[in-house]
């Protein structure tokens, strides 16, 4: 008894302008659109828009039967008993169909051909559930009305779980288990999407998603990308994403912004960063000083290795890179540099300036492109310190940074994308 | 803000106008309008200078639209009409920018053959670079070099001031309504409206103007941009007319190839005209060969939901890739049709985009007048009324040339009543 049956399936595309008579024969008006709810269970049919202009809806429970001809209903038809829509109700046609949606499971923006709905009794009930929407071919054939062409060709669908429209609903309730769902994409693939849409679907979308996660896609953007979303969002709002970005990010995206822009943006970010993110914006472009990023670990020459471990796991969490410590004195002179394999082999109580290094290979703010790339390759290093004359630590070069310079600027798509997922590796994956 | 500011940021939302304004005086253009002068004297400036105007309208609408929308025209055709239509649409569309990169086509080829390279060697080479470079090399600089060999086409302009045609007699005819019912002046009279308004223009003006990132906070700028590119449309256009039907009209030399509209460029340059006019030609031809297949596969794939973008691999974007291919392919070999003359398949192509602008046009005025798509920035009243005047002319036209092609006699008869 408790079982689910599945008394047909139907396309959404089969059913619309379809005719309605009710039980004396009489002709009602057309399907034009069906009212669904989706609530803590699958997303359900609850009535059926049945003319031009007019909210009321027949209630789903009035169907008697369908077929190819059009719709009967199981009593007589009087528009005083026809309810509403309510507001937790949407219409599927109009917020679906022809729509572009996130496939969740292929991580990427697709285009609503169809919507497959399924008729089931579960019971002594009956609904008319939503199950797929229909992003293939064969779909867009059907509409048209030539299927047949492609009878042979599978359908393409996207189950009702993993699709996430871009127009919100109203219900808080799902609004919840969609940022769940977003939760799940890679920060890459979030980043080709948000490419994918125009700006006033970006907007929405940015909203749904935590403010972390808007920051790490926009980091996996491209500069081009990067300058267009800053700039179509409004200042205050730029200034709190830039602010969380890496400084050598956000200098690169604020030194293409037109500089009144960018001035708004400085004065909004909190001082510190801002202060960060101008020290950097100084360099000219093809500089090692436009490379580096000030997120580098730096630890007074004092410590011991107990104490430095520790105070690693407070700086770690905004390092760009924490497998080099830099070693400084008071005045932020670099003293020596150590791997966080010499720090943690090492026994607790020695102080930081017997392990560390000081031989260091060093870069000067204004050496070019392929110098810091040849030092980098020529030492094998993960990252390099950036110095200025008096051997003060401005900020450290890391080899993604060199890397991002030698890639051709070209090929994006998956190759770039792997590359970029490939980058996250050494740093742990991405953060949450 | 201050001025500079101002100037800058005008800088950086310029040009999608301007380049669709260029490309729109591609090789059926200057065809078009040669002919039109060569043939009619001045009285066609008239439906030129007109078409211009119009031309604003519809680039301001597009430009407008993919501003506030931050979408391409097929994308929004499909979200608000559905499939049918937008397979209509898309139908159109094809059919009208196949045609066009014929008439680009056969422009490269007579630019080459102007050099004395036939076209059945041009034509293949071209095609082929074209198809290669727009997948292999940076779009944005090759846009900028073709620019640069259309800048030639203001010889016209210098020409068409050296030739000292009567000026009072010029205005006089520009602003008289010159208007007769033979196929031939229809044909001619449509032929300049269509090249002069394009549905793939409008395509391509709202998609850059999306590429571009521009906002409706800036359209203001924009707004400028297509102005000025239109400007420069009429401008060059104005020049060409008068300058061909102040040396070929006035002598009553005929228009067989288009090498003989280099003829109006003597004045100017002796016995270089004609190279200077086979590089103009060249470099209008070739920018509009590389937008179109490209600008038409992407609209078609927005449209449908295929995977598209030139950054993708062939595999990821088949349909794209096939599309673009397809239409490059087709385009050239229509040129390479033995005993086909180059210069009617630029007129004739001229004819069949003025032929088919009307439903390109209802749907970006319809969508344009929807306040929940363009909430503030719907289209007045005023510009409703002048648009759809305009697109109900065009297609008066078309059924007109339709009738009088049909039945020649029929025409003739309704003009002697009245």
């Amino acid at each position: 008894m408790n079982e689910l049956r599945v008394l047909g399936e139907f396309y959404f595309s089969q059913l619309a302008h379809k005719p309605i008579w009710d039980a004396k024969g009489r002709r009602v008006g057309r399907l034009l659109d069906m009212a669904m709810r989706w609530d803590s269970i699958s997303p359900h049919v609850t009535g059926i828009q049945y003319a031009k202009g007019l909210h009321a809806l027949i209630p789903i429970g009035w169907i008697g039967s369908w077929n190819a001809d059009g719709l009967r209903l199981n009593t007589t038809f009087d528009p005083s008993l026809t309810c509403p829509m309510h507001e937790d109700e949407t219409l599927i046609g109009k917020w679906l169909l022809d729509k572009q949606i996130i496939d969740l499971e292929g991580s990427k923006l697709v285009r609503v051909n169809d919507i497959a709905l399924s008729w089931v009794s579960h019971e002594d009930h009956q609904y008319l559930v939503l199950v797929a929407v229909d992003i293939g071919v064969r779909g867009l054939f059907r509409r048209l009305g030539v299927e047949f062409l492609l009878s042979r060709i599978a359908n393409n669908f996207v189950g009702c779980q993993y699709i996430k429209p871009l127009e919100n609903r109203t219900s808080a309730l799902q609004l919840t288990r969609e940022k769940e769902q977003l939760r799940q994409l890679h920060p890459a693939d979030i980043a080709d999407i948000i490419e994918t849409m125009d700006y006033r679907q970006r907007a929405n979308f940015l909203e749904t998603l935590d403010s972390q996660q808007a920051i790490d896609a926009l980091t996996e953007m491209e500069l081009d990308a990067q300058v267009e979303m800053i700039n179509q969002m409004d200042e205050v709002r730029a200034s709190d994403i830039l602010e969380e970005m890496p400084p050598d990010e956000a200098a690169d995206i604020l030194g293409e912004l037109p500089v009144e822009k960018s001035e708004e943006i400085l004065r909004l970010m909190e001082s510190d960063d801002a202060e960060d993110v101008r020290e950097l914006m100084q360099y000219q472009e093809d500089t090692a000083g436009s490379l580096m990023t000030t997120e580098y670990i730096g630890l007074p020459f004092w410590l011991t290795a107990e104490q430095a471990i520790d105070e690693l796991r407070r700086l770690a969490p905004d390092a760009e890179t924490i497998y080099y410590l830099y070693v400084v004195d008071e005045q932020e002179t670099l003293e020596g540099v150590l791997s966080l394999r010499q720090l943690i082999i090492a026994s607790p109580e020695t102080p930081l300036k017997d392990i560390m290094q000081t031989k260091i290979v060093k870069i000067s703010p204004y050496d070019d492109h392929e110098k810091v790339a040849d030092i980098i390759h020529k030492y094998g290093l993960l990252a390099a310190p950036v110095v200025n004359d008096q051997n003060h630590i401005l900020g450290i070069i890391t080899v993604d940074d060199v890397l991002e310079l030698l890639m051709p600027e070209r090929p994006r798509g998956e190759i770039f994308s792997s590359l970029i997922a490939l980058r996250h590796l050494p740093k742990g994956g991405y953060s949450e | 803000m201050n001025r500079k500011v101002r100037f800058a940021l005008f800088f950086a939302v310029m040009g999608p106008g301007i380049v669709t304004a260029f490309a729109d005086n591609d090789a059926g253009g200057i065809a078009t309008y040669a002919s039109a002068g060569a043939k009619y004297g001045y009285s066609l400036i008239f439906i030129m200078l007109i078409s211009t105007v119009l031309l604003a309208i519809a680039q301001e609408i597009s430009a407008r639209t993919g501003a506030v929308t931050g979408r391409g025209l097929s994308d929004l055709i499909r979200e608000n009409y559905g499939v049918k239509w937008t397979f209509f649409a898309m139908s159109v569309l094809l059919i009208a920018n196949l045609g066009t990169t014929a008439s680009e086509f056969s422009g490269i080829a007579t630019s080459f053959e102007i050099f004395g390279v036939s076209k059945y060697l041009s034509v293949p080479a071209m095609a082929f670079i074209i198809w290669w470079l727009v997948i292999k090399t940076d779009y944005g600089k090759m846009e900028k070099i073709l620019l640069l060999l259309c800048l030639t086409f203001f010889s016209y302009v210098v020409s068409g001031i050296m030739v000292h045609p009567p000026w009072p007699q010029v205005f006089v005819e520009s602003v008289t309504p010159t208007f007769s019912g033979t196929p031939a002046f229809l044909l001619m009279a449509i032929g300049v409206i269509g090249t002069t308004i394009t549905p793939w223009g409008q395509f391509y003006v709202q998609s850059s103007v999306v590429d571009k990132g521009i906002t409706a906070k800036d359209y203001h700028y924009t707004r400028w941009d297509v102005l000025i590119g239109t400007f420069f449309t009429g401008f060059i256009a104005f020049f060409i007319i008068v300058a061909t039907a102040a040396t070929l009209f006035v002598n009553k030399i005929p228009i067989e190839t288009a090498k003989d509209v280099a003829l109006a460029l003597k004045p100017l340059a002796g016995q270089y005209a004609t190279f200077l006019f086979a590089f103009g030609l060249l470099g209008a031809s070739m920018l509009a060969a590389f937008v179109l297949p490209l600008s038409t596969a992407y609209a078609v794939c927005e449209a449908f939901g295929f995977e598209h973008g030139i950054s993708k691999s062939h595999k990821e974007a088949p349909v794209f890739f096939g599309l673009y291919t397809v239409l490059i392919v087709l385009g050239a070999a229509i040129v390479l049709w033995p005993k086909l003359s180059l210069y009617h398949v630029m007129l004739t192509t001229q004819v069949v985009n003025g032929v088919l602008l009307p439903p390109i046009l209802i749907f970006m005025v319809l969508i344009a007048s929807k306040k929940s798509i363009m909430g503030e920035y719907v289209n007045t009243k005023l510009f409703n009324v002048i648009s759809w005047a305009f697109t109900f002319i065009l297609i008066f036209l078309t059924l007109l040339l339709l009738v009088s092609t049909l039945f020649p006699e029929f025409i003739g008869n309704v003009f002697a009543l009245l």
